[in-house]
């Protein structure tokens, strides 16, 4: 009989890296700036994700909500939700996460150049679009109109006030945003995220739209972007799934014969039209 | 090439001794001596063990070949695995079938698992044809043959009075019956004897034929995407979403890795089979389910076998085994199943 011999490659096992600050964001969010060793760029496309991994606690895939242009170093917001966000709470800079990745298909920044960029951002779907946000703007010229809504539950729970508070105050950039639920202090638009599509003023051949949120938003922002005449072919929609490997074997992200970890996170509206069950 | 049944299980008995570097282990399929029916399943092989009524015969074993190659809990490491061969006998079609699937999902240019290449390289497979039918068996059904035509490194064809007719299917199994030629004698086969071999495999196909025979599979399996939520609902209301189908199934690879890490000297992870049909399954940190129904759940499964899979791997995802439907605590019918999804033919459930 002959004898087999077998390398094992290093599948599933993380890269081991450095929490190099860690930011309080919201009650229930921190942004982990993160440095893989020896400084190397982590080399993502906005859009793309990670596992990260804590050592006896697991594993959990986390989109990047930095541009690539901000490299080297990363950063990732993240919401206390579960055995390993929870824990990754309790950590401060100078810890160290184990990373696996980036995974998964970006947005194409070349389909976005040269067109009006629309950014429809739901809750904590604002930070995996910051990656393409700050990417557009720290390549603000080969891009047209950029715009960016973002739709929250309360005031309380905005996610980046130091950026948003930049965004406003550009005037090559137009923001607006709502809350589902004002409190006291909050004077600006109440209501959900559809609610500040209809008053948009869009060139609507010319504007290529990226939207992310929670699964409940889609069906609804898909509605609302279609009364404006926004064409399916100018939607690209970043999606929520539970993507176990990144390596398009675990199947818990799988939709239809689709592998989200694989050919998404970020999708062509067309092509999840065809897909069931993934809005 | 005939061989003796006899002197191929005193090769087996023997190989420690005759050969300069035997194989690891020798696994072949034996009757169950706490079961009262006639299944058989995967054992390692003894030399001594001849109370263990080993078998070539029969039809498949009740657990998938698949167990034996990606194991259904293994911790992952970064070690070398370094090993002499093993022999797996006893192997059946549909069971190959699957492990050709399994080939072309954890061994790619993508990607490699590499704990399942070492058990493929590492083994040689016997394969030998059906001589029963189990009463779920319909690999007729599936475009399937109850005897293997490829992916098998030596088949064997049973003949009358205890003897095989080899069929020789890659160079490791050319080695093995060169080995066994040195000690055993071999006897010339004949047309007859393939006419022999031909008419059992006829046999049994006409065996798996009658007891299929209710099961109209003339639809494209795209019709079944178009089966009502209703037909899924009566055909998943008694599943308890176990998820015992999809462990059970040969083609069924989907995983989920644990990390039962203490520190980071002690970095551990585990990977084990998952199921889809588990409740918790593709649920996000959010807590939204893609298929938060168990008819959701149920569904996707088929549509796996049936759609996605051979999409993703240019074949079915079922072999027809029929493993599904005999571990199904609630007795469902995967044939039926299928055949209601379908031909889209259920009386619509009544609501209270």
């Amino acid at each position: 009989m002959e004898n087999v011999v077998y390398e094992k490659k290093d599948l599933y096992y993380p890269v081991m890296s450095d929490i190099l600050s860690v930011e309080t964001l919201t009650a229930m969010e921190k942004r982990f700036q993160i440095a893989m060793p020896e400084n190397q760029p982590l080399n993502h496309k906005p859009g793309q994700f990670v596992e990260v991994s804590l050592f006896g606690f697991g594993e959990a895939p986390i989109s990047i909500c930095s541009s690539p242009t901000r490299s080297p170093n990363f950063e990732l917001t993240v919401r206390a939700t579960g055995r390993l966000t929870d824990k990754m709470h309790m950590l401060e800079a100078g810890s160290r996460l184990g990373i696996r990745g980036p995974f998964g298909h970006g947005f194409d920044v070349d389909v976005f150049k040269g067109k009006d960029v629309l950014f429809v951002a739901g809750g904590i779907g604002l930070a995996p679009l910051k990656s393409l946000i700050d990417y557009t703007l720290d390549k603000r010229e080969d891009f047209n109109k950029v715009k960016i809504i973002y739709g929250t539950k309360n005031p309380a729970e905005i996610l980046f006030p130091k950026a948003i508070e930049e965004w406003r105050q550009k005037d090559d950039v137009e923001f607006d945003m709502t809350v589902d639920r004002a409190d006291k202090s909050w004077k600006g638009n109440v209501g959900v995220i559809t609610t500040i599509i209809p008053p948009l003023q869009l060139d609507v051949e010319n504007t290529v739209v990226a939207v992310c949120g929670p699964p409940v938003m889609y069906r609804f922002v898909l509605m609302a972007l279609k009364a404006k005449r926004i064409p399916d072919d100018n939607i690209y929609i970043s999606l929520e799934r539970r993507m176990k490997c990144g390596v398009g074997k675990c199947g818990h992200c799988q939709i239809n014969d689709v592998y989200v970890c694989q050919d998404g996170p970020v999708f062509h509206y067309p092509h999840v039209k065809s897909l069931e069950e993934a809005i | 090439m005939i061989i003796k049944k006899e002197d191929l299980f005193n090769f087996f008995a023997t190989l420690t001794e005759t050969h300069a570097n035997p194989p690891q282990e020798i696994i072949i399929p034996a009757h169950s001596q706490w079961r009262t029916d006639d299944q058989r399943n995967f054992k390692i092989f003894k030399p001594t063990g001849a109370d263990d009524n080993f078998t070539l015969d029969g039809y498949r074993p009740i657990f998938p070949l698949k167990n034996l190659f990606y194991i259904t809990r293994e911790a992952l490491s970064t070690k070398t695995y370094e090993g002499p061969e093993r022999i797996i006998a006893g192997v059946k079609a549909c069971d190959l079938k699957a492990l050709q699937l399994l080939d072309k999902a954890l061994i790619n240019e993508d990607f490699v698992d590499p704990s399942y290449k070492f058990w493929r390289q590492k083994t040689i497979l016997i394969a030998s044809d059906c001589t029963e039918v189990g009463n779920t068996c319909h690999c007729i059904l599936v475009d399937g043959k109850p005897y293997a035509e490829q992916g098998y490194d030596i088949n064997l064809s049973p003949l009358q009075d205890d003897t095989y007719l080899v069929h020789i299917g890659s160079d490791k199994g050319q080695a093995l019956v060169d080995h066994f030629r040195k000690s055993y004698e071999v006897r010339d086969n004949s047309d007859e004897t393939q006419n022999q071999v031909d008419q059992n495999r006829q046999q049994i196909i006409e065996q798996l034929q009658e007891q299929n025979r209710q099961y109209d599979r003339t639809k494209t399996y795209d019709t079944l995407k178009a089966a009502r939520m209703d037909v899924w609902k009566q055909s998943s209301a008694e599943c308890i979403g176990c998820g015992a189908c999809t462990n059970i199934c040969p083609t069924c690879y989907c995983l989920i890795l644990n990390d039962e890490s203490t520190d980071a000297a002690m970095f551990k992870k585990v990977r084990s089979l998952d199921s889809c049909q588990l409740h918790g399954y593709a649920r996000v940190a959010g807590g939204a389910s893609p298929r938060p129904k168990m008819e959701d759940r149920f569904r996707h499964r088929y549509l796996c076998k049936f759609l996605y899979m051979q999409s993703n791997f240019d074949m079915l995802g079922c072999t027809g085994c029929g493993r599904c439907s005999d571990a199904c605590a609630a007795e469902i019918e995967f044939r039926e199943a299928t055949q209601k999804a379908l031909f889209n033919e259920n009386k619509p459930i009544e609501s209270n």
